[in-house]
């Protein structure tokens, strides 16, 4: 018996509470994702990129001379801006044909051909680093725990529950989920459609952005970074359900804790695929995914 | 009318004789210049513009300058191939060199056997390239994994007799065969192994496996991950305390001045086996190292220094055997001794491998103190190309 | 994918006659001039006595062939393939294996190559063709990477090094992978059968259903037929196809690696249908043609070619969605009634 409590306080433990903190960090991508689909039924490629642009927005505002906090507040502000003018510039000139999944599927992917190019041209291959604002750790269940990563979970749940508000509880939510629920009909009761689609984007990027800030202490900043979260964030959106922000935060965590748990078990080269079978299996049975579209939370 | 013809027949000898002179010999270089090895493409071309004007200031090869032609090969031994068919047949190169990663390496050791033309890699570090997938056409002057290996065993075995190690590496080929080559070596010394564990390439986070580290209760935790997989270990390992008290240790391409401002005080106390450390207390090396500063703005690492040893291997080569024919190089560099900023190597003739002294090196403050050697014919290893 | 196809609401280019059957002449045409160019360039490379650009030119028509798989899945069945790599990497490596330990047969190696490719498509094709749009996508896409991390540590396939040493076949009597006109005309032989047989599935029944399905999938239950078997099929002819064109690879340069199975592999297919011109055939040649020629001129002046693709690329799918030859066919075709009157 005394075995078994060791093991859950010492192995599963740490490791779950590991788990949560990638858990929000994957969450916290998803919701974007997520949400720049149930509205604006785009599927954006390029949300990797504009993670990996937050994190580089956020070296140089260092290197300019700003500390974390300001590069924190500031950086999704500019990539809110990256993303009102990537959805007028380029989405909308594809936005009204039939072929609207395919079309933006294939622009944003080229889109991020481009981003991550640029990345490399302007700050170089190798890998960067920013400081983590917060140093020390706590001690925890008998394991050390640095107190940043405590602080991306408490502030990244934070973040969640505040999208969360923001959706379902305030009218400029209302207005979003009306214009996803049905287009013309909003815009007859007067509701801004075009301008609610480009800043609703932009609101999707800039959560991807504060992720790239966020992580980047934890996991440093390097031109190919997007990719990291690409996979993850698509299967835990298509496992949740698009456009579904509660499917992507149960998704999300109840994933990564998957993932977590089961490197205790099997060899971690085969957390990916794990993650993948679980993503075909669900589609097969429910193609929508566990939840419905964002006009239906 | 007899002088006439005498004398246009000998101008026109000397022009033609002149011109021979003249005409450059050409060195292909296929590098990675884009994506994520491109910091090592950078050295490496560093290293190869510099001992290229050194060479030319001073009179060229035979007489004849150098010159150097690039083309990006992005990593990917597809389009190295690509590239160095391109190198060898429209540019017409004499000789190529460059290749960052194992799998180019070999692919374009096919190319230059099936052109007739040698090659040599200055960064690829398996054991294969000189080993059981040798080639009569392919040379390499920098040291091997297994050459790293024994420096850094012999390291270890001095200063933490039966150490307990830990190893951790990622989980691909290379990185398994690493850490295989440095265990096999390290217990030939007495070392213990404590546990293992195999990350995926590209891993974000290696905090799952701390548990494991930890009650494992390692002197010496060993890995074989490079690049930003280091980056993340190192500073997550330095976050929740893993590398108090446990000397770590790593491969040679682990912790590199691509990666090393990233993982930044992190990294410090680290101990590698490498064929070069920019602070190698030599006259030859000091001017090297001034005069590489002073072209890129940058220290030289073992890719540049390795890079910059190679057309002086080249031109020592080609001034042995008096010729750039293909036949007469090969023979010429077998056995060949020439100077490098390292000190003396030699490429031997088994199997094209150059021999050098190795070192062991420890980061401090950004630095790579060394603090152990193994000389050149311990590190080496047996011969194991029975191809020639 | 009405703004992709090259025609919308009109049967495509290669459909049977009746009073759109028009596009047929001009669409014949530039499969023609193609194969004709093909031929021209073959000739003047020869005499000239380079090897380099024709075993350039061969690598772009093998990457042809895969872009001929995408636009089989994606032009004509209305389904995006992400991961069409895997089955181009596969056939690449069943090839190597099989003529480097299996005797050295051209014939042996490509009749592996197609047969693995056939049921790997059929499992892959059995788990993802359930899906549509981007879900097939992703699935397909995450096929691709689970397998090719999977050859990528496998230590008997090279593992991350690949394989080397894979001996060039002989094809026919006196023409042998190894020479470079030679293999060059065999692979355009190859590339303009492949076309050839997808053109003329297209105004058969099958390749009626399956443009009836890329319009509205939904419909067609209701008219009695199955969609899934259809696509199902369609899947496992394009992997077979990319599979095919794989195993010529490693006849060409002699080693394979996992880096063939990659997603920029599959990335550059799909660019190559795009660029080239959806649902035309013809047009992935030519996009295949034309990107790698762009990609070894602009990466001699510059590592940054990435950038130029990709700009190209968006450049593309805002302005031209319907590709090079989308565009092309109806306007060769105005010229043409205009020079000849009705025919």
């Amino acid at each position: 018996m005394p075995a078994a409590l060791d093991w859950l306080q010492f192995v599963l433990a740490p490791q779950m509470i590991n788990g949560l903190s990638i858990g929000v960090a994957v969450v916290l991508m998803a919701l974007g994702l997520t949400i720049i689909f149930g509205l604006l039924d785009v599927i954006n490629m390029a949300h990797g990129e504009f993670y990996a642009v937050g994190a580089y927005v956020a070296v140089a505002l260092l290197t300019a001379g700003l500390n974390f906090w300001w590069a924190l507040v500031l950086t999704p502000l500019l990539l809110a801006v990256l993303g009102y003018a990537t959805e007028r510039g380029l989405i909308q000139r594809v936005f009204h044909s039939k072929d609207r999944h395919t079309l933006t599927l294939l622009l944003t992917f080229g889109v991020a051909i481009v981003m991550e190019d640029v990345l490399k041209i302007v700050f170089g291959a190798n890998p960067l680093r920013i400081e983590a604002p917060i140093a020390g750790a706590t001690e925890m269940v008998g394991l050390f725990f640095p107190n940043y990563r405590l602080f991306v979970m408490v502030v990244g749940s934070l973040l969640i529950a505040a999208v969360w508000l923001l959706v379902f509880r305030t009218s400029i939510g209302a207005m979003v989920r009306a214009a996803a629920f049905d287009r013309h009909m909003s815009a007859s009761l007067g509701v801004p459609v075009s301008t609610v689609y480009a800043t609703t984007f932009a609101f999707g990027v800039a959560l991807a952005g504060l992720a790239g800030v966020m992580l980047a202490p934890i996991y440093s900043v390097f031109p190919t970074m997007g990719r990291d979260f690409v996979l993850i964030a698509f299967s835990v959106v298509i496992i949740g359900g698009m456009g579904s922000i509660k499917g992507a935060v149960l998704a999300g965590l109840l994933l990564t804790q998957v993932q977590s748990i089961s490197s205790l078990f099997i060899s971690p080269v085969w957390s990916d695929p794990l993650l993948f079978g679980i993503m075909v299996l669900v589609l097969m049975w429910r193609p929508q995914g566990l939840f419905g579209k964002l006009g239906q939370a | 009318m007899k002088n006439t013809l005498v004398a246009t027949a000998l101008t026109l000898t000397a022009a033609a004789a002149f011109a021979q002179a003249g005409t450059p010999i050409k060195i292909g270089v296929v590098t990675p210049l884009s994506g994520t090895y491109a910091g090592i493409g950078q050295q490496v071309k560093w290293g190869l513009d510099l001992a290229a004007k050194e060479i030319n200031t001073a009179g060229g090869v035979l007489g004849r300058p150098l010159e150097l032609i690039y083309e990006d090969e992005e990593a990917n031994p597809a389009v190295a191939v690509q590239k160095a068919e391109k190198l060898f047949q429209v540019a017409k190169v004499d000789f190529l060199t460059g290749t960052v990663n194992s799998g180019s390496t070999l692919a374009v050791g096919q190319v230059a056997e099936r052109n007739d033309r040698l090659m040599a890699t200055t960064v690829s570090f398996a054991d294969s390239i000189t080993g059981d997938k040798c080639s009569p056409n392919v040379f390499r002057v920098n040291a091997r994994a297994g050459m790293q290996s024994a420096a850094l065993a012999d390291w270890m075995a001095q200063t933490t007799p039966n150490a307990k190690v830990f190893y951790l590496g990622p989980d691909y080929e290379m990185g398994r065969s690493t850490v295989a080559a440095f265990k096999s070596a390290a217990e030939g010394k007495g070392a213990q192994s404590t546990g293992e564990v195999f990350a995926p390439l590209d891993n974000k986070d290696y905090s799952p496996f701390f548990g494991q580290i930890r009650s494992a209760r390692p002197s010496v935790i060993y890995t074989s991950v490079a690049g930003n997989d280091t980056v993340r270990l190192f500073n997550q390992m330095a976050e929740f305390g893993v590398n108090r008290n446990v000397q770590v240790v790593g491969a040679s391409g682990t912790v590199t001045s691509q990666n090393l401002a990233a993982i930044g005080k992190n990294a410090d106390g680290f101990v590698t086996g490498v064929g070069y450390s920019p602070l190698i207390d030599t006259p030859a090396n000091k001017k090297f190292v001034a005069a590489f500063e002073a072209a890129a703005k940058a220290l030289p690492d073992l890719y540049g220094t390795d890079s910059y040893g190679v057309l002086y291997m080249y031109k020592a080569a080609a001034e042995k055997a008096g010729s750039t024919d293909t036949a007469k190089l090969r023979a010429a560099m077998r056995g060949l001794q020439w100077a490098t900023p390292q000190g003396t190597k030699t490429l031997r003739a088994e199997d094209h491998q150059a021999m050098q002294d190795m070192y062991a090196v420890r980061l401090k403050d950004g630095k790579f103190e060394i603090v152990g050697k193994v000389a050149a014919a311990a590190a080496i290893g047996p011969d194991a190309c029975t191809k020639f | 994918m009405g703004a992709l196809a090259s025609s919308t609401t009109t049967a495509p280019a290669h459909g049977p006659g009746g009073a759109h059957g028009r596009t047929r002449d001009a669409a014949r045409l530039l499969a023609l001039l193609f194969f004709v160019l093909a031929l021209g360039f073959a000739g003047t490379a020869f005499a000239l006595g380079d090897v380099f650009f024709l075993r350039l030119a061969t690598e772009a028509l093998i990457f042809g062939g895969l872009a001929l798989s995408v636009d089989l899945l994606l032009g004509r069945t209305g389904l995006l393939p992400l991961g069409q790599a895997l089955f181009f990497g596969l056939g690449a490596y069943v090839a190597a294996l099989t003529l480097k330990h299996g005797g050295g047969s051209f014939w042996l190696a490509m009749a592996a190559a197609t047969a693995v490719s056939a049921l790997a498509g059929l499992a892959g094709g059995l788990i993802a063709i359930r899906s549509k749009g981007v879900y097939f996508a992703l699935i397909s896409f995450g096929l691709a990477q689970v397998v090719s991390k999977v050859v990528y540590n496998t230590r008997e396939l090279g593992a991350s090094d690949g394989i080397i040493g894979v001996p060039q076949p002989t094809v026919l009597p006196g023409v042998g992978a190894a020479d470079p006109l030679g293999f060059f005309l065999v692979v355009l032989v190859f590339v303009a059968a492949v076309y050839a047989t997808l053109a003329y599935l297209g105004g058969t029944p099958f390749g009626r259903q399956l443009d009836a399905i890329r319009t509205n999938e939904h419909r067609v239950a209701f008219l009695g037929f199955d969609p899934w078997r259809y696509k199902l099929t369609a899947f496992v002819a394009a992997a077979c196809i990319a599979g095919a064109s794989g195993a010529l690879y490693p006849m060409l340069r002699g080693f394979v690696s996992p880096e063939l199975m990659f997603f920029q592999v599959s990335g550059n297919a799909v660019i190559n249908v795009i660029v080239g011109g959806t649902g035309t055939l013809i047009g992935p040649l030519y996009g295949s043609a034309l990107l790698t020629g762009l990609k070894s001129v602009v990466g001699s002046y510059t590592a940054h070619h990435h950038i130029v693709i990709g700009t190209l690329f968006v450049v593309v799918v805002i302005l031209m969605p319907r590709g090079l030859i989308g565009y092309a066919t109806p306007a060769l075709q105005r010229w043409l009634d205009r020079r000849g009157g009705a025919r």
